[in-house]
């Protein structure tokens, strides 16, 4: 069949597209960590970056400054509010927010925006509890030392981290069921593809669905590399919305992008198939770890007598860190949505495409614990000693 | 192949918005490396030399900010509420050196534009004072150089290149010599854009005077000794 020629190097393109893609990401995250690496040359800053490296300064100092004179007069107390407000906004596209994780998260998976952004506020609140936890803990009610306090947090950080690495290779794992379930469907079965890609063109697949969407992570289950076709059948049958829904382990759901035709979500919508504990493990990865300058800034107002004050800071400071990371999600969910459609329009190869970029988050996630627990990826210091 | 027309119509556009979302994801990636300070430090150096002219170490006078002194010295116990002596705070001191050898002390040495690698012992003569006024803690430490020589320039570095700590020379005698050859002249070179530098007891003043605060290429303080 000349179809067959030409879908060979029509395939060729698509994996040498991948890899670049895979490429760029990987030398972005490399970037990401170099500087810390190197370690004997001051970082250069500028930029975006640098203004909001500023920023962050700026509040932080102003935070400081803040508690400084609520100690003396409490209508400071409001502009502490405000200021951490700002300070979270700015602070959360730091290091030690989740950013990289929880997008990369949203990336492998298929989420909505809707629960990226409700994953982004739930780890930040999180992230708010563990540090009032820990001062509150240790500092008010047994009178710890700023190096037990920091040890605790070292021993916490460890934890996050070991835990991001299983959230990584479980999405591995899964993905890569996918990514090479779909490349070897497409090896082996060309020419029935186009037939099947017919039946996927109807609205039954709901919004901008290639069909390699579809395929399924079973994990016992050789059906997995096939059950897009044998799904087409359960499809046809499904119009509530989770299309594909059957009871197989799997993490695809109904995307819609942030405008447009989205409509007012249900609450069990929101949850996703396979509930709320889904998306638990990444806020746990991600919240468990506190952020250094809440726990600071929870001490300093202690010392001034101030400890409630400092309590409902960090949890406006959590408000503001959702709200960048919340925004990023939100930006990540599109990017894959549009991808989506891409991969709809050209035909199953873009499919392999896409489960090539969830593998390769999934692989980022992965990459990010085994980086922040062997230490090569700072985050975000606790103390000096 | 039905599928083709279109994907040859769609592709363009569709293509730079996947390069636009991965280069913005990239940017995102790249800039979370950067942490901004939570340390301010601001550092009186004194170089110390031998009677036969060699440069023997460098001692630490470092005073924290507030905000961080009083995180450090959570828990501690103290005889009188709001202050502590020498003598208690002797622990966190040592505790302080021990933990900034991970750090390389954050001072870098170069001997006649040569960097040195591990150049200093471990810190001798450490303790901390704790300012009762403006409630900041004083660490004091010095780093002896493994083989002092005689040297015609040497450069000493201090920052963090995590930029987790803000370091910045003190404004009155940010560096002295001691017992320094008579034809030897030091300089101290600010970080270029010294607007993250604070002095200790006045971080709120930095912010009511920010107007540019903080986008520099370097956040290093150069000490430049020259004896020729």
């Amino acid at each position: 069949m000349p179809v067959t020629v030409r879908d060979d190097n029509r395939h060729r393109r698509w994996a040498l597209l991948a890899i670049l893609i895979l490429a760029v990401m990987v030398i972005g995250t490399h970037s990401a960590w170099a500087q810390f690496g190197s370690g004997m040359r001051p970082p250069a800053v500028g930029g975006v970056a640098g203004w909001v490296l500023a920023k962050q300064a700026a509040f932080y100092i102003e935070l400081a400054a803040m508690i400084r004179s609520a100690k003396v007069d409490g209508s400071a107390l409001w502009g502490l509010m405000g200021v951490s407000f700002l300070y979270g906004i700015f602070h959360a596209a730091g290091p030690g927010h989740g950013k990289a994780v929880i997008s990369s998260y949203l990336l492998a998976n298929d989420e909505t925006w809707r629960r990226g952004v409700t994953l982004s506020f739930a780890s930040a609140v999180m992230q708010s509890l563990t540090a009032i936890s820990i001062v509150g803990i240790a500092a008010v009610l047994l009178g710890a030392t700023a190096k037990l306090m920091g040890d605790t947090v070292k021993v916490i950080e460890i934890v996050s981290y070991a835990l991001i690495v299983l959230l990584g290779a479980r999405l591995l794992w899964v993905k890569g069921y996918g990514f090479f379930g779909a490349l070897n469907k497409l090896r082996t079965d060309s020419a029935s593809h186009a037939v099947g890609l017919e039946t996927h063109g109807d609205a039954n697949c709901g919004h901008a669905h290639g069909d390699t969407n579809c395929v399924h992570h079973s994990h016992n289950n050789a059906r997995g590399f096939r059950c897009d076709q044998v799904h087409d059948a359960d499809r046809m049958s499904q119009h509530d919305g989770h299309y594909c829904h059957d009871n197989h382990h799997h993490d695809e759901e109904l995307d819609v992008l942030p405008w447009g035709h989205a409509h007012s979500p249900e609450p069990d919508e929101l949850a996703g198939p396979g509930g709320w504990h889904r998306g638990l493990s990444a806020v746990v990865a991600v919240g468990l770890r506190p952020c250094s300058g809440a726990i600071i800034v929870l001490v300093f107002a202690l010392a001034q007598g101030l400890f409630w004050a400092g309590m409902a800071s960090t949890f406006v400071m959590g408000l503001g860190t959702a709200i960048t990371v919340g925004t990023i999600a939100t930006l990540t969910v599109s990017a894959k949505t549009l991808a989506k459609r891409v991969a709809h329009r050209s035909t199953g190869y873009g499919g392999v495409l896409l489960r090539g970029v969830e593998f390769g988050a999934a692989g980022l996630v992965f990459a990010f614990g085994i980086l922040l627990l062997t230490g090569y990826m700072a985050s975000e210091r606790m103390g000096l000693f | 192949m039905r599928a083709t027309p279109a994907m040859h119509h769609l592709r363009p556009r569709y293509w730079i918005g996947i390069l636009i979302s991965l280069l913005a994801y990239t940017g995102v990636l790249t800039g979370a490396a950067a942490a901004h300070p939570h340390v301010w430090v601001t550092m009186q150096t004194e170089l110390l030399f031998a009677t036969d002219g060699a440069v023997t170490g460098v001692r630490h006078n470092w005073t924290f900010d507030d905000m961080y002194s009083a995180f450090a010295t959570t828990g501690l116990a103290a005889k009188t509420k709001g202050q502590f002596t020498r003598e208690e705070l002797q622990p966190l001191a040592k505790v302080n050196v021990e933990s900034l050898r991970d750090y390389a002390f954050f001072t870098y040495a170069r001997i006649n534009g040569k960097r040195q690698k591990d150049a200093f012992n471990d810190p001798v003569d450490y303790w901390l004072d704790y300012d009762r006024k403006s409630k900041v803690l004083i660490l004091h430490f010095t780093l002896p150089f493994k083989n002092p020589l005689p040297v015609k320039q040497l450069l000493i570095e201090v920052y963090d290149p995590e930029f987790f700590v803000d370091f910045g020379p003190a404004e009155k005698n940010p560096v002295r010599l001691v017992d320094a050859p008579p034809q030897c002249t030091v300089t101290v070179e600010k970080p270029p854009d010294e607007n993250f530098v604070v002095s200790s007891q006045s971080l709120s003043q930095l912010f009511t005077s920010e107007a540019n605060v903080g986008i520099g290429t370097s956040f290093s303080n150069k000490i430049l000794l020259k004896c020729p």
